[in-house]
């Protein structure tokens, strides 16, 4: 992978055209690493990259999402776009841009253990803070929408949303790739707070068409706080979700949900880590995969009960359906418990849809494609109805169905 | 002289190459109600599947000529769309699927072939409700997923909410009355009485002679073996409730 620096991040000043092991970024992801396992990054590592943003989107409606309301924060490789963005003042909310000059690129930043982290990081060219005041409840949600529309081009984005005690958010992300670039590449960090007695509900879709999309995401969370993601990845080369889910305070609630529909080659791929640390929390994970013509799903969803986190509650759950006989599914459900008062579950299953079901459906008149249709929403209904947005909803499902 | 509806002719077909059908001849008219008797394994299932098109049954000889159209190559929807509707013996359940939008779905799919515009939401409704009393469907089953949790009656009442909603030209009851009680046995035939006009036609599969006292036939024919072997009136089933089939399968060796 090569990344022609056009942005002259501060790190990298000296080079226009870099070769990124001069940096110290640690090595690139190997299969033979048990994390990066089931993930081939063959085609992303073959791209020659820049970081020369310009604008290309003229309206958000062009890339097929439904109209936005309230505030919109819109990223367009990798650069605040004031023009797509609806910046409204909400009294309690404080919401800083950092970008160029006043991120200070402290090369610690590098020490983490992850690639695409120190590539985030050595790259960052827009940096979100999102904090909300203590005991605000904000029902609106507030978007933020970071579209690649470039060949080629690499965004390294981050988004920082603190929530103070007693406060409720609820967030929807848009990750886009414009239908007419390929080859780009959103790299995007999340980082969360949750103080005590918060509340946050992310509702993140990706649809990324011909483009690359990864996201890093860590949550830390203080007691009684609550915490609530649903990932519905419709398109995309690949999709990587990384949740790191550290849950600090006691009578806490994590809860992990996901849709992801591969199709042609797509791989799409959740990894979550739900890290129970102190006791009486509850944590529940439900991701569905519906995978057709060649699409490649996994799910590695790891629950760690840490020793002295007596009477956790966490219950971990991949579905996943095959539509055809070239379609793979990597699911991994993975337990590790060190405490010894604890109910914990997880399960896995993969299948086909019934015959008989189809049958029962082509009798009354529905055609194959829109009875399959509809069992696939069967299947996922139970996840998508985690939102309560009903226009939202219907086009995410629309999305996902690729309809 | 009524007219023609469906007519097998010489129909062979296989499962797994077995021998399932082996040269079925059957003639019925708008405006009829014909029941299939016979003994377990004669064909009587495979008879409507294989009329509903389902492709687990291969057709190997023969024809089935519906409304002057020979269908037995035809898909389930298509034959569907054309006025084919099939009763199931045991209604499969699809988690996730509102029987609701099921039904939209079903109505609007037909429509789109016809192409006529999608049903309005309100018609919809008020068909919905209308269609449902026929069989005192349980308002809240309309909006559960297809069948699941259903109790068996609650199922077989669903199968002829179905058919009330899709108004077919041939509808193939395969042992509705299997798992029903006395009194949802009475509410089902009932409804499928209501529906009985002088366009349409009914098919009634059943081992029993029970529900012929409530949805009265016309013929009675038995089928043994993969043939029909006999055929009556509605007093061949009473003959049959006594006898048993045993007597009809020496006659026919004879």
């Amino acid at each position: 992978m090569i990344i022609k620096d056009l942005n002259h991040n501060s790190l990298l000043k000296e080079n226009s055209k870099l070769d990124l092991e001069a940096l110290n970024l640690g090595s690139f992801p190997k299969r033979k690493e048990e994390r990066w396992k089931y993930t081939p990054l063959r085609s992303l590592k073959k791209i020659n990259f820049h970081n020369q943003f310009n604008f290309k989107i003229e309206h958000l409606n062009s890339l097929g999402i439904p109209k936005i309301e309230g505030l919109v924060i819109v990223l367009e490789n990798g650069k605040f776009n004031s023009s797509l963005s609806n910046i409204i003042d909400l009294m309690d909310i404080e919401l800083l841009f950092l970008n160029d000059g006043n991120i200070v690129n402290n090369s610690q930043e590098l020490s983490h253990k992850d690639y695409f982290t120190n590539l985030n990081f050595s790259f960052l060219t827009e940096k979100v803070v999102l904090k909300i005041k203590p005991n605000v409840n904000i029902n609106e949600p507030i978007n933020f929408v970071n579209i690649i529309s470039d060949d080629n081009c690499i965004s390294n984005t981050q988004f920082n949303i603190d929530i103070y005690e007693n406060s409720k958010l609820h967030i929807r992300q848009y990750f886009l790739g414009s239908s007419n670039s390929k080859d780009g590449f959103i790299n995007h960090r999340n980082q969360v707070s949750l103080k005590s007695q918060s509340s946050l509900t992310i509702d993140k879709f990706q649809d990324l068409n011909q483009n690359f999309n990864f996201c890093n995401e860590f949550i830390d969370q203080e007691q009684e706080s609550k915490f609530i993601m649903n990932t519905f990845s419709a398109s995309g080369i690949i999709l990587r979700n990384d949740v790191f889910n550290n849950v600090n305070g006691k009578n806490c609630h994590s809860e992990l949900n996901g849709v992801f529909a591969p199709i042609e080659k797509q791989h799409f791929d959740n990894h979550t880590t739900i890290n129970h640390f102190v006791a009486d929390c509850k944590s529940f994970e439900n991701y569905k995969g519906v995978i057709k013509e060649s699409g490649v799903g996994v799910f590695n969803g790891k629950v760690i009960v840490h020793q002295d986190a007596q009477k956790i509650e966490a219950f971990q759950k991949n579905n996943n359906i095959l539509l055809d006989d070239e379609s793979k599914i990597y699911s991994k459900p993975e337990l590790e418990i060190y405490a010894d008062d604890v109910r914990c579950s997880h399960g896995s299953t993969t299948g086909r849809f019934d015959e008989e079901a189809l049958f029962y459906l082509r009798s009354r008149g529905i055609s194959v494609k829109k009875s399959l249709e509809l069992m696939t929403l069967g299947f996922i209904n139970e996840v998508i109805e985690k939102s309560n947005d009903s226009a939202y909803k219907e086009f995410v499902l629309k999305r996902l169905l690729k309809d | 002289m009524s007219e023609l509806l469906i007519e097998i002719k010489d129909l062979e077909c296989n499962i797994d190459n077995q021998k399932i059908l082996q040269g079925l001849n059957l003639k019925i008219n708008k405006g009829e109600v014909h029941a299939i008797m016979g003994p377990n394994g004669s064909g009587k299932s495979t008879l409507s599947s294989v009329l509903a098109g389902n492709d687990n049954y291969e057709v190997t000889n023969g024809s089935i000529n519906f409304l002057g159209e020979e269908i037995s190559e035809m898909s389930p929807e298509e034959r569907s769309w054309k006025g084919m509707f099939l009763a199931f013996q045991y209604p499969v359940e699809i988690p996730g699927v509102s029987n609701i939008n099921f039904l939209r779905t079903a109505l609007n799919e037909r429509n789109k072939y016809f192409g006529i515009d999608s049903i309005p939401a309100k018609d919809f409704l008020k068909m919905v409700a209308e269609k449902s009393e026929l069989v005192g469907l349980n308002n809240k089953l309309k909006n559960r997923s297809v069948n699941e949790g259903f109790s068996g009656g609650e199922k077989k009442r669903n199968e002829i909410f179905q058919m009330a909603m899709l108004d077919p030209k041939l509808s193939i009851l395969d042992e509705t009355d299997s798992g029903l009680d006395i009194d949802a046995l009475k509410i089902v035939a009932n409804g499928v009485n209501k529906l009985k006009s002088s366009e349409n036609a009914t098919v009634v599969i059943t081992h029993y002679q029970r529900l012929l006292d409530y949805i009265v036939p016309d013929f009675v024919h038995v089928l043994h073996e993969g043939k029909i072997i006999k055929s009556g009136d509605k007093s061949l089933a009473l003959e049959l409730e006594k006898k048993g089939y045993d007597w009809l399968k020496t006659d026919e060796n004879i």
